[in-house]
């Protein structure tokens, strides 16, 4: 059953039933109360007649005369009949032979008035007897006159009284079916406009079921189901942040992917054919020397890829512990290394160092010291130089590695520390490159909470600046 | 044999063991770096076929292959990647075959061969020496006159033919000549060699290639 039918349904329920029940009890003591009054009135006018009868008595027993009697007590009757005056009220005296001293009804009298039996002096019984279509209303007293008993039976015609209560509820019916219509046509509307948000809400539920992350509910009300929403939004903003992040991170591996599968198909497509050309081709030393020159390179070249690559997986999500430890010292160490590998190119490497401890990872930094060397040295030409400065800068402290080499063009500068990025693939595979260096700087990096900037002008140079920052692992 | 054909690779390595591939069995080979070239070469001369990589620089394979179509010269593509959207968005694009890095370059010249049969390209007539090959007629002439061969000893000679100076083993040969469902004794294939020897004078032209397998040289 849906939530609005019963909202509609149970309201109309106890509506009707309260409704009707206090009808039927308004008309039901509305009529008790005029029946009572009817029967007040019929009794205090059959005392009156009493008293009226008990008046006469002594005249009648001066007399003694029954006509006499008869004549008088008719004539009282009559005179009550006629005073009241009105349809409607009859009058019977009965004296107790059973001969009738006075009868103005227009109708047959009950055969069995069994009321008449138990009637006492002094006492005035009453019983309503439906007579045809009415219902009268008689009230009996006996009267001791000269010996004798008489009955004065004094009726009324209440007809009305039953009519009046039946009108009562026949018009109660027809305010019943209209109240109950106009109840339900306004309930109807009022439960489906309560229920509407709760269907909104569900319709956005199932769109967000259905994929559409970004779909949010409606939310104007104040009350609980205003609420609701808002909560269901947030809730919904929650989940599409997460399945972004999710989506972002999924794009990042599969593009990880695709470069790494290209990297190392590259390299052994060339081994592969070399060797399979030499062995089964008719070929000259010429030739030869050049297959296996091709195999002994790009063998290099795979191996130089998979310890870089293994560098970064070892990097990714692993704790190292840090000490203390003087930083020029361990640029001092790693200068031999770095100065060798520049003389290569018969290049000056400029070294100018603050000293301060930092809380660090020895051969990680020194791994990423000797990647942005190695890094500018492939971008320079010979003899160019290559400064290397560490200083304090406020509360951080700046190490910076500047080279006069080639630079980078701005459309590269914020993609170069993606793993495999190679701004020009040509002369990083010249140089074994995988274009992983720098992204194994950059984890090396965030493992010290340091960051990462880097300043480049094409042709004059690049500036690669790393900023330690407190808290992380200056002191 | 002298068809031309166009290398686009970016690595110089591959393009290099693609060309000396190609050279061995006496196709003429242009090699280009990148897109841009590549282009510029198809507006400068003809080529009966193009072995286009994907991913090289200035224009990508695909913008090529687009730019190319009206040429209609067929193209065989290489990638590096082995997603299926990537081999359907090359055939879509009118690439005739595709072949995925690492590759075998027996297996690239087989394509390039039926690529160009395909095409109807393929040479009416083949001469070494004395003996001429009509590939289509399915006749072979030495000193102008028939030599009855049977069609296994007929095709293992196109196929020799095909991978010349290039030495096949006889598990290779199998395969091309009787079909990978065979199997047979690869001395099915040294008796089949003997016999071709003989009949065309090829005692010194195949070549037995130890721990290989044979190799038809010039």
């Amino acid at each position: 059953m849906k939530f609005w039918l019963k909202i509609f349904t149970f309201s109309i329920v106890i509506f009707i039933l309260i409704f009707n029940a206090t009808s039927f009890i308004v008309i039901e003591r509305n009529h008790s109360k005029m029946l009572n009054r009817e029967i007040n009135n019929a009794l205090s006018q059959n005392m009156n007649i009493h008293s009226s009868v008990n008046a006469i008595v002594p005249i009648v027993l001066i007399y003694d005369s029954e006509e006499y009697e008869e004549k008088v007590l008719a004539n009282i009757a009559k005179g009550f009949v006629g005073k009241v005056g009105d349809q409607g009220v009859y009058m019977t005296i009965t004296n107790d032979k059973g001969k009738t001293v006075y009868n103005n009804t227009d109708f047959e009298m009950p055969v069995d008035r069994n009321e008449l039996e138990q009637v006492k002096e002094d006492e005035i019984k009453y019983i309503l007897w439906d007579i045809g279509n009415r219902t009268i209303l008689f009230t009996s007293n006996l009267v001791k006159i000269n010996r004798k008993d008489y009955t004065f039976t004094y009726m009324k015609d209440i007809t009305s009284v039953y009519k009046e209560h039946a009108d009562q509820y026949l018009f109660y019916l027809k305010v019943d079916v209209i109240a109950c219509s106009a109840y339900m046509l306004i309930m109807f509307f009022v439960s489906r406009r309560l229920t509407i948000p709760i269907y909104r809400l569900n319709r956005t539920a199932q769109f967000i079921a259905a994929g559409a992350f970004s779909e949010r509910a409606e939310s104007r009300s104040k009350d609980e189901i205003g609420v609701l929403a808002n909560n269901f939004n947030v809730m919904a903003s929650v989940v599409e942040d997460k399945i972004k992040d999710l989506e972002r991170l999924n794009r990042e591996k599969q593009l990880f992917i695709d470069n790494f599968t290209h990297e190392l198909k590259t390299p052994l497509t060339s081994i592969i054919g070399y060797a399979n050309i030499l062995r089964t081709a008719k070929i000259d030393p010429s030739q030869l020397l050049e297959g296996l020159n091709v195999i002994l390179s790009e063998g290099k070249r795979l191996e130089s890829l998979s310890l870089k690559l293994m560098d970064l997986i070892m990097l990714e999500g692993s704790e190292f512990p840090l000490k203390e430890l003087d930083f020029c010292s361990i640029l001092a160490e790693i200068m031999p290394v770095l100065e060798m590998k520049a003389s290569e190119k018969q290049m000056t490497i400029n070294m100018h160092c603050e000293n301060a401890r930092l809380r660090l990872e020895k051969d990680l930094i020194k791994a990423l010291i000797f990647n942005f060397v190695d890094n500018s040295i492939k971008a320079s030409s010979e003899n160019q130089n290559i400064t290397i400065r560490a200083f304090r800068q406020g509360v951080n402290y700046v190490l910076e590695i500047e080279d006069e080499g080639v630079g980078i063009e701005s459309e590269h500068l914020d993609r170069i520390f993606e793993p495999f990025y190679m701004t020009d693939k040509a002369r990083s595979r010249n140089n074994n490159g995988a274009g992983l260096g720098l992204s194994i700087c950059k984890s090396i990096a965030s493992l010290h909470n340091a960051a990462i900037g880097v300043r480049s002008e094409p042709d004059r140079g690049t500036t690669f600046i790393i900023t330690f920052k407190p808290g992380g692992t200056t002191i | 044999m002298d068809k031309k054909i166009l290398i686009v690779e970016d690595d110089p390595n591959i393009s290099n063991i693609i060309k000396m591939n190609l050279t061995l069995v006496h196709y003429q080979t242009e090699q280009v770096y990148d897109g841009m070239a590549a282009l510029e070469m198809l507006e400068r001369e003809r080529f009966d076929l193009i072995i286009l990589d994907v991913m090289i620089p200035k224009l990508d394979g695909f913008t090529l292959m687009e730019k190319i179509r009206p040429k209609n010269i067929p193209v065989i593509f290489l990638t590096a990647k082995t997603a299926v959207f990537e081999k359907v968005n090359g055939l879509k694009l009118g690439a005739d075959d595709y072949m995925v890095k690492p590759f075998d370059g027996i297996e690239l010249l087989a394509r390039i061969e039926t690529v160009l049969r395909r095409y109807g390209k393929e040479d009416a007539e083949i001469s070494i020496d004395d003996v001429r090959v009509f590939p289509d007629k399915r006749l072979i002439t030495l000193k102008g006159e028939p030599v009855e061969l049977t069609p296994k000893e007929f095709d293992l000679l196109v196929v020799l033919i095909i991978n010349k100076n290039i030495a096949l083993s006889r598990e290779q040969f199998l395969d091309k000549v009787w079909g990978i469902d065979y199997y047979g004794d690869t001395r099915t294939v040294d008796m089949h060699i003997k016999s071709l020897r003989k009949k065309l004078g090829f005692q010194d032209r195949i070549k037995t290639i130890f721990k290989i397998g044979y190799r038809l040289e010039d």
